[in-house]
């Protein structure tokens, strides 16, 4: 018997390849039902966590950055300076590197802060006749670690008294918010890491238990891709799968803990659903997604020798 | 179509299962391969469909040195012979049809041609009736005939078989080598390696003897036992 060539065109074999290898990977996930369902639960299992640390860390950050923003250097200034004064001593100050904003405070202004910040038990005016407060400007950073720098470049300024930041304070806050930082990224690198190791693991089984599929395959002829494409395929679909019965366990969950949380602790700066879940949902999907092809990708090497 | 010069295959362990064998086939050409078990029928055979790699010497495929074939090009070369094995390997889970068809598929034969070949191979071995039936609901020898209509069904010039007898029973035996043979009439070139003395015996083809990894003899129209 002859061997006969027949001429293709490459569309043709690509629609072709495509059609069967969709076909597989669906006929695998139905066939292999009790299979696919241990992988797709063990995926979103430990999808959780991973999507549970994302928004913990997305929450820290938003925290830190905004106790972070709260860091700024309060120029005193000499009394009975004039406006003129004052603006050029303002725009001095902003010309200066590292600072995002510069607020003037009058003293009057000072005061009626100062009694907001001490409540209505304790009346200022009892107690003092004249406002002993001097004007101020507030100056916001770019970075809170520069507030040092920043602040003794002000001081050197004509016209400026006193320099305040909360030296010890800021110190003590830059460390907290970079421990969290810092640990916020390990805990999510250390449970991506499981969860990338424990999802390849699964899906590794799902092809150990088809190796007689993909001998075949190979012995009648089938190039590597034709072999690879359909188990990718799957791995991408339980990736999937898995993500979106993982979202319907993250958002519910993220709602519910935010309405609590918002009750408990009420002026704890917290990440918007809205901000967060998307973004979330998506990057956790693709991530799946990502993790089931490399997954089987993996595990196929082992029997793609030839 | 088939050429092993001064070829040797130690495996890793240690055993020495081929010791410089040489030996040729022609185009169209039926030929047992026979010896005990262990005698390094199925190496050699591996090395024909390069599951196999010779320690030493040149193995070569329709005048193709594939000793050193590059991993790209192992597709096509499976593609150019058809392989039987004494198990069948057949996939559990798809009908005789299935199993056929499965074999272009993964090969990207268009759509369009893969159902009238599939029909076409089941028809030679004789089971096109049983194309929906799942293995489990065949006997052996029709998963056997099965199993070959999957190898021929790219129309190769080398069919391969080894042990395809080794599961069966005298009669079911008798009538896949008639099979084989009648495959080889149509012209593709056979070689399959067994110890099954009888069928050996019936059919008189070449047969070529291995043992403890050497030919011992090589003879045409042989019987499983030598003359002397």
């Amino acid at each position: 018997m002859p061997e006969q060539r027949r001429r293709r065109s490459p569309l043709g074999v690509l629609s072709a390849a495509l059609a069967y290898a969709g076909g597989e990977a669906l006929a695998a996930f139905r066939r292999n039902g009790l299979m696919s369902a241990a992988a797709v639960t063990t995926i979103m299992v430990t999808l959780l966590p991973v999507g549970g640390a994302v928004a913990l860390a997305a929450n820290l950050r938003l925290m830190t950055t905004i106790l972070e923003r709260q860091v700024q250097v309060v120029a005193y200034l000499r009394d009975g300076i004039s406006p003129q004064e004052r603006d050029r001593l303002s725009a001095q100050v902003r010309a200066l590197p590292g600072v995002r904003r510069v607020e003037f405070v009058g003293r009057d202004q000072a005061l009626v802060r100062l009694q907001d910040a001490l409540g209505e038990r304790v009346s200022l005016r009892d107690v003092i006749e004249t406002n002993p407060l001097p004007d101020s400007l507030e100056v916001a950073l770019v970075n809170p670690r520069e507030a040092r720098p920043v602040a003794d470049a002000v001081r050197q300024i004509g016209g400026v008294e006193d320099v305040a930041f909360g030296a010890q304070a800021v110190d003590r806050l830059l460390a907290v918010t970079g421990l969290l930082r810092t640990g916020g990224v390990a805990a999510g690198l250390l449970l991506g890491g499981v969860a990338l190791i424990i999802i390849m693991n699964t899906i590794r089984l799902t092809i150990i238990g088809r190796r007689q599929e993909i001998e075949i395959m190979q012995l009648v002829g089938a190039s590597p891709w034709y072999v690879r494409s359909p188990f990718m395929l799957e791995g991408v679909l339980q990736g999937l799968v898995a993500t979106a019965l993982a979202a319907l366990v993250l958002i519910p969950g993220y709602i519910l803990l935010l309405a609590r949380a918002r009750d408990v602790v009420p002026f704890l700066p917290l990440v918007h659903a809205p901000d967060l879940l998307p973004t979330l949902v998506v990057s956790l999907g693709l991530g799946g997604m990502l993790v089931g092809m490399s997954g089987s990708l993996l595990a196929l090497r082992r029997f793609l020798h030839t | 179509m088939i050429r092993l010069q001064g070829v040797t295959k130690r495996y890793p362990n240690g055993l020495l299962a081929l010791n410089d064998v040489s030996f040729s086939m022609a185009e169209g050409e039926f030929v047992f391969l026979i010896g005990p078990t262990g005698a390094g029928k199925s190496t050699l055979l591996r090395l024909l469909y390069r599951a196999d790699v010779a320690s030493r010497g040149k193995v070569s495929v329709a005048g193709r040195d594939i000793t050193r074939l590059p991993a790209r090009q192992m597709p096509a070369l499976r593609r150019s012979m058809g392989v039987v094995f004494q198990d069948f390997k057949l996939l559990p889970r798809k009908t005789a049809y299935e199993n056929v068809a499965f074999a272009m598929q993964v090969t990207g034969t268009p759509p369009e041609e893969i159902r009238p070949r599939a029909m076409q191979a089941l028809e030679v071995v004789g089971l096109a009736d049983r194309a929906d039936a799942l293995p489990w609901q065949l006997s052996g020898g029709e998963q056997q005939r099965i199993s070959i209509a999957r190898a021929i069904v790219h129309q190769p010039p080398l069919l391969l078989a080894d042990e395809p007898t080794g599961n069966l029973d005298p009669r079911t035996s008798w009538e896949i080598v008639q099979l084989l043979s009648r495959i080889n009439l149509r012209g593709t070139t056979v070689l399959v390696a067994t110890h099954n003395k009888l069928i050996v015996d019936i059919l008189r083809q070449r047969v070529v003897e291995l043992a403890a990894g050497t030919v011992v003899r090589d003879e045409d129209y042989g019987l499983y036992a030598s003359h002397a």
